[in-house]
């Protein structure tokens, strides 16, 4: 596939490539396959590896003229969750930073967009984590909200 | 022609009774087009099911309309905005709540951003069940308002007004995502 051979690694996975790169070598990367083809960034995803202890980004891209879609991976250590941002070559990329900042609580050096995006007044922790119990928190949450009890005949 | 006292004069309770008959036939709604119910609508209104036979027809502002409809999950964001147009309505307003969503949760039970119980927060009339409810319930649902609203059943706005303080603090709990201190310690204990 294209983007293996121009990064010089990776492999085959389900008609795509993955390519696992290391932290400092992915604005490179990005740049690279921009410029051969890959024009159009697709999306950002996170993964959460809690056993593992770290965060993996997943930075997708698409080539038009090969039909490729190419998948940038990198991990970054979950109790320090920092990563550059890398908005400065496709605009795009700083909502997705805004959404994984949001809902994994990585901070992105460079972005400035690091605003409050799905969730309104939100004090917990970002809840897409693993270690977030999302059951725990309803409990605590909406059920522990009173229910409105009104005389009969006035409505539910 | 006061509120005197007198046989000629009509008393407040039947001006309200004959206010209510004329206005039952004639719903004007505000749908507030969230979740997957929405797409029940259009078929509603359009030449299939033709729901302006019964007098139910679009408005275009939440200030003209007498119905809202909750057309299914509201996250906490969403229900923010609904409570903005809830109050804008002009008495007597009515709600009608879409679908399992909104009654408990629905498949969103366990979702950190998705209410639960839609009528801790604001008053509902009428709720369909389904998920989610074909055209022929949400008629149905609408004669079921109509027969309510003749028989002064359908109250949900004076209910708002009477406990206006109790629906406020749910409502400012939930928008600051607010966990008491020993419902945190209640939990923690089962676990």
């Amino acid at each position: 596939m294209k983007s293996i051979e121009l990064l010089g690694k990776g492999e085959e996975m389900h008609g795509r490539a993955y390519i696992k790169l290391n932290v400092n070598e992915l604005e490179e990367a990005i740049k690279k396959l921009k410029e051969n083809g890959f024009n159009h960034f697709v999306m950002l995803s996170c993964i959460d590896w809690l056993d593992k202890g770290k965060f993996e980004l997943v930075y997708h891209m698409w080539n038009y003229e090969e039909k490729e879609h190419a998948m940038l991976s990198i991990d970054i250590d979950r109790n320090n969750a920092v990563m550059k941002s890398m908005s400065h070559i496709f605009p795009q990329i700083e909502t997705y930073e805004r959404e994984v900042h949001e809902m994994y609580g990585i901070k992105f050096e460079g972005n400035t967009r690091l605003t409050p995006f799905l969730l309104e007044n939100w004090p917990h922790d970002p809840p897409m984590r693993k270690d977030f119990d999302s059951k725990k928190f309803v409990r605590q949450m909406y059920e522990s909200i009173p229910f409105i009890e009104g005389e009969e005949n006035e409505g539910i | 022609m006061g509120l005197h006292n007198g046989d000629k004069m009509m008393r407040y309770e039947e001006w309200s009774k004959l206010a209510r008959k004329a206005s039952k036939k004639s719903l004007w709604m505000v749908h507030f087009c969230t979740g997957c119910g929405a797409v029940e609508m259009p078929p509603v209104m359009t030449s299939r099911y033709d729901a302006e036979r019964f007098g139910i027809t679009s408005m275009a502002t939440p200030r003209q309309a007498d119905v809202l409809l909750i057309t299914g999950y509201l996250t906490v964001k969403t229900l923010r905005r609904v409570i903005q147009v809830y109050e804008q309505m002009q008495s007597p307003k009515y709600v009608i709540a879409f679908g399992s969503c909104t009654i408990n949760g629905g498949m969103y039970w366990d979702s950190y951003n998705t209410i639960k119980h839609l009528e801790k927060y604001i008053p509902v009339d009428l709720y369909i069940a389904g998920c989610m409810p074909r055209p022929e319930g949400i008629i149905n649902a609408f004669i079921k308002l109509m027969k309510l609203i003749d028989e002064g059943k359908a109250r949900g706005w004076e209910k708002y007004q009477k406990y206006y303080d109790r629906y406020k603090e749910n409502q400012r709990r939930v928008f600051n995502f607010e966990i008491k201190e020993e419902q945190k310690e209640e939990k923690n204990e089962e676990h």
